[in-house]
């Protein structure tokens, strides 16, 4: 019989074939775009799962801002792993990684340049359930100058070649040693936050020469480590948090440590020297809230159209019911029905998910892949789906089998009958959706346009930073006389406006931008809770990068390696709390009583963009070799294009440094991809935005399509009576356009709702405007009657002695 | 005796007031009988029609079918009922646009529980009896309105009902496909089919055994 029932089912589709395109392809778009969101949730969700990951958090440092501890720093001392175990039995075992950005290899001829890599404790193995391919994982980290790379580097490296026993050298800041390949791990996945390249021995840091004696000592002054800890299963850890913060280990009221979930650090935190940018909760959240908006969208088209076309088969019940059929029955063969199409669309939108995910990738900065492995992952979710299909399902057939026989038969089964409140419900509710949505996708756009527009206090086009590892036998400072040789080279060619050194760049990492404090001001105040952040230039910086002096200058030109002069912003003034004239030029001292000369104060500007809020800045004057930043003249530049200036540079930089790496960084589209993962959102937003209310619009094509047919009748009779045309769409239009002005009042709220949380997350928001609540309800508004009056037309041109004859 | 209608009462209520469809309706059918209802519009021939039917209810009076109580029967047992021993032809045919002419002869079948090895013996034997095996994969629309009728009738018969109930049969067609059918009718109530139509035509009526005069829902 349910085969049966497929084959009528399959019949009836095929015979209505508006219909069924309507109705299946609203579905197909629905499940298409919940299945892509839900694999890039799902991925997101998924970060830092391994082998034991339910027992492994990370320690990290909160720091006391006024009255409240608030999390201030991800690295930890190199005691807090050691010393914390010692204390708490609950605390297994800890791994401190000291992380490198990026680490120059050398092996043989071969100079290898590679991002993202540790010095890790042995322990490494024991709490990273990642496999170790070669090596023993005990062993591996043990003693001092070894390495473990991972299969992808050491094929790098090595080739075919087996790399177990091998040595290599590595250089890092000018800081070169020589290490032994002692394992090689499998490629970490892409959802894990941390993602080393090779480890080195924790022991190598004794042997490098990176560190001084201070450094080297356990301390609780120098946070420069990630420090990750195994607990015992099943501990309580508020428990342990509690007894961590009394324990106060590293002696201070104005910090203490704090612990979180490694499985947690991807979507929930976002703190300071993160080793990579986090995805946000909030995201996630609302991309999830947009799937499930679009399904439930498809499924109310569904439901909607199903009960207006069960009018036109009311006859056809009546029929069977005649015939001998039982309610059951009638159901059953509905339900197979909706299950039909609903399968149909299910399978059309896994093979257009599947299609769509590489643009889709595109669109979201992802590299996901649609298999049977990632729809297992979201198999709840589809499980959702399939449910959803059932229900949806349920109300029409209860509908369709509810009809009297013989009313049905004489054509007296009317809107009325099927609940016209409902359906108007649902169209309410289709549209209030939808114009949360346009809400929330205006709002996306215009808080970008606002981060992007605001002035960041420094001038960033056209300035490019070159930086590169130099291997030379020569001593540091004859290589650093080569290095500014090489500037003044430079500075020659016709295409460079200006050259400047310094550690680091507005847009670059946090990782060479130290956090500090205690500070002694000159005004005799000692500040030790107060962090600044700090990084080292020279006295050409920052006029280069167009920063703009409230009090005093630039330091002194000096060719002293370190002359103790430094500058500060205005932000570092209002948390320290002294004046620009009291600071100019005096001395403060902090770093073991160091005493430093302030040489001037410069205008705030943003080293982070809009995200987060302004840092008191202190940049202290060195001479040595870091970013070597090059403004580029625009005009000189035009006759000989940016390529070409570049390899001129390179071209320059090999031959002055022959062994050496080379990279350059474009300050301006560097410091943009800040807000990479906002625009991507915004981009996902629209475009789910337009596929909503391009399924909205296809249940309203679809329903008003009926209601014309229904009302045939009326509209000749009307007509007959001297309606016009006008009066005909009036009487046509008028319903929608109410519908949708409640959606509208409606969705405001909501709208208002959602999107005040979202600008939470920024330091810098633009207004809730009032225009784009109007904006968002035009559109709507506008999408409606567009897809609307077609069809009214249509039947109000319609002859009215046609409409009429039926009778 | 086949059923009896007593003292049958159906109204509707209509600002207030009671509007009688059928009033004080007492009906003796025999089996084998064949027997037209006749009426102006509006006298409560489909209504009556429906009742005998138990496609509707009414308000008073008693229905005795197969010496069996309509009146006191639940929704289920009625549809039972009727589904055992009615089969019921249209005015408008009302077959089923999106199935074959073998599939509207099988649809009551199915509803009946009845084995598709059955079924197919049973529909092999209508398609035959009325002479229609060779449209059997046609849809309505690609038949005439005589062929259709034929079908109607082929399906109101395939599941051997005591009883055909038929409204208006010939309502739709011309004259020549009308005595097809009336003739058709004539030969399954010599063959034993008790048959009650509604008809306006004094010549379809004269097929009949016996007419029923219908006024304002009375019987005269």
């Amino acid at each position: 019989m349910i085969k049966l029932y497929f084959k009528i089912a399959l019949r009836y589709l095929f015979k209505n074939k508006m219909y069924s395109f309507i109705n299946i392809g609203g579905l197909a778009i629905g499940i298409a775009s919940f299945v892509l969101i839900m694999i890039y949730v799902a991925h997101e969700k998924s970060y830092d799962r391994f082998l034991g990951s339910e027992n492994v958090y990370r320690l990290y440092m909160d720091y006391l801002e006024g009255d409240t501890y608030e999390p201030g720093d991800v690295m930890t001392y190199n005691a807090s792993g050691p010393e914390l175990k010692s204390m708490f039995p609950e605390i297994e075992d800890f791994v401190r990684f000291y992380y490198f950005e990026r680490m120059t290899f050398v092996y043989d001829d071969l100079i290898l340049e590679q991002p993202i890599g540790s010095m890790a404790d042995a322990s490494y193995f024991s709490i990273f359930g990642y496999p170790l391919l070669k090596g023993a994982p005990e062993k591996a980290l043990e003693r001092p100058n070894t390495i473990v790379l991972s299969s992808t580097l050491a094929q790098k490296i090595f080739g075919i070649q087996d790399p177990i026993g091998k040595t290599l050298k590595a250089h890092w800041d000018s800081y070169e040693t020589v290490l032994t390949v002692t394992g090689v791990m499998a490629d970490l996945p892409h959802n894990a936050h941390y993602r080393n390249n090779y480890l080195i021995s924790f022991a190598t840091e004794k042997t490098w020469g990176i560190f001084n004696e201070q450094q080297l000592r356990m301390n609780f002054n120098m946070n420069n480590y990630y420090t990750y800890i195994r607990v015992a299963p099943n501990t309580d850890i508020d428990q342990l948090r509690q007894k961590i913060i009394a324990s106060d280990v590293e002696d201070s009221v104005d910090e203490r440590h704090n612990l979180e979930h490694i499985e947690k650090i991807h979507l929930y935190s976002d703190k300071p020297y993160e080793v990579s940018v986090n995805g946000s909760a909030t995201r996630v959240n609302f991309l999830t809230a947009i799937a499930f908006i679009i399904l439930v969208l498809s499924w109310l088209n569904y439901i909607n159209l199903s009960t207006t076309k069960s009018l036109e088969r009311a006859k056809e019940i009546g029929i069977r019911k005649v015939s001998g059929a039982q309610r059951p029955q009638l159901i059953l063969q509905s339900l197979v029905e909706s299950t039909l199409i609903n399968l149909i669309a299910l399978g059309i939108g896994l093979v257009l998910a599947y299609l769509i995910l590489p643009l889709f990738n595109n669109l979201i900065g992802q590299d996901l892949l649609l298999t049977a492995n990632s729809l297992n992952d979201i198999f709840p979710y589809l499980a959702f789906v399939l449910f959803g299909i059932v229900l949806a399902g349920v109300y029409p057939a209860l509908l369709l089998s509810s009809y009297n026989p013989t009313k049905a038969l004489k054509g007296k089964i009317q809107t009325q009958t099927s609940g016209p409140n409902l359906r108007k419900g649902l169209i309410v509710t289709q549209f209030i959706a939808t114009i949360v949505l346009l809400i929330g996708t205006l709002m996306v756009t215009k808080q970008i346009k606002y981060l992007q527009s605001r002035p960041l206090g420094t001038n960033l086009n056209q300035v490019v930073a070159l930086k590169g590892e130099i291997i030379s036998t020569q001593s540091d400072s004859l290589v650093t006389q080569s290095f500014y040789t090489y500037k003044e080279e430079i500075e020659r060619l016709s295409f460079v406006e200006n050259t400047a050194v310094s550690q680091t760049y507005p847009g670059d990492s946090f990782d060479n931008l130290s956090s500090t404090k205690g500070i002694t001001l000159p005004n005799g105040i000692k500040n030790t809770t107060d962090i600044f952040y700090t990084y080292q230039a020279q006295s050409d910086y920052f006029d280069l990068m167009g920063l703009e002096w409230v009090a005093g200058g630039t330091f002194t030109p000096t060719t002293q390696d370190n002359s103790k002069q430094v500058v500060v912003n205005e932000t570092f003034l209002k948390e320290m709390g002294i004046s620009a004239e009291a600071i100019v030029h005096k001395n403060l001292s902090f770093w073991g009583n160091q005493e430093w000369v302030v040489t001037g104060v410069f205008k705030d500007y943003h080293h982070f963009g809009h995200k987060g809020k302004l840092l008191p800045m202190l940049i202290r004057q060195r001479r040595g070799i870091s970013n070597l930043l090059v403004k580029l003249d625009q005009k000189a530049l035009s006759a000989q294009g940016v390529s070409g200036a570049l390899s001129q540079l390179e071209a320059q930089w090999k031959e002055q440094f022959p062994k050496s790496t080379f990279k350059y960084t474009f300050l301006d589209q560097n410091f943009q991809a800040q807000y990479q993962a906002e625009r991507n959102f915004s981009t996902a937003f629209q475009v789910f935005t337009f596929l909503a209310i391009f399924i909205a619009a296809l249940g309203l094509f679809g329903l008003t399509s009926y209601t014309v047919v229904l009302r045939k009748k009326e509209i000749g009779v009307r007509k007959v009576n001297g309606a016009s045309l006008l009066d005909i769409l009036h009487l046509l239009n008028i319903d929608f356009v109410k519908w949708i002005g409640l959606s509208f009042v409606l969705a405001i709220p909501i709208g208002w709702f959602a999107m005040d949380r979202w600008l939470q997350g920024f330091a810098y928001k633009t207004e809730l405007s009032w225009w784009v609540f109007a904006l968002a309800g035009i559109a709507a508004l506008l999408v409606a009657l567009i897809t609307v009056s077609g069809q009214s037309l249509q039947a109000a041109l319609a002859n009215p002695v046609d409409s009429l004859r039926d009778e | 005796m086949l059923l009896e209608l007593k003292n049958i009462f159906k109204w509707v209520q209509s600002g207030g007031q009671r509007v009688f469809l059928l009033k004080d309706i007492n009906l003796q059918v025999q089996e084998g009988e064949f027997i037209s209802i006749m009426g102006p519009s509006g006298s409560g021939k489909s209504t009556l029609l429906h009742v005998l039917g138990m496609l509707d209810g009414f308000n008073e009076g008693e229905y005795h079918f197969l010496e069996g109580d309509v009146h006191g029967l639940k929704e289920k047992q009625r549809v039972k009922l009727y589904k055992e021993y009615i089969g019921f032809v249209f005015q408008s045919y009302h077959l089923l646009d999106e199935l074959t002419v073998y599939e509207n002869l099988e649809m009551p079948l199915i509803y009946k529980n009845i084995k598709g090895a059955e079924r197919k013996a049973m529909v092999a034997d209508s398609l035959d009896k009325f002479n229609i095996v060779g449209k059997k994969d046609l849809f309505p629309s690609q038949l005439s309105g005589g062929q259709q009728q034929l079908v109607g009738v082929a399906r109101a018969l395939i599941a051997n009902p005591k009883l055909i109930l038929a409204d208006e049969p010939t309502g739709n067609l011309n004259s020549q496909q009308s005595t097809e059918i009336m003739e058709l009718f004539q030969q399954l109530n010599q063959e034993g089919v008790t048959i009650i139509q509604v008809t306006h035509s004094e010549k379809n009526a004269a097929y009949g055994s016996r007419t029923i005069n219908l006024l304002d829902g009375r019987m005269i």
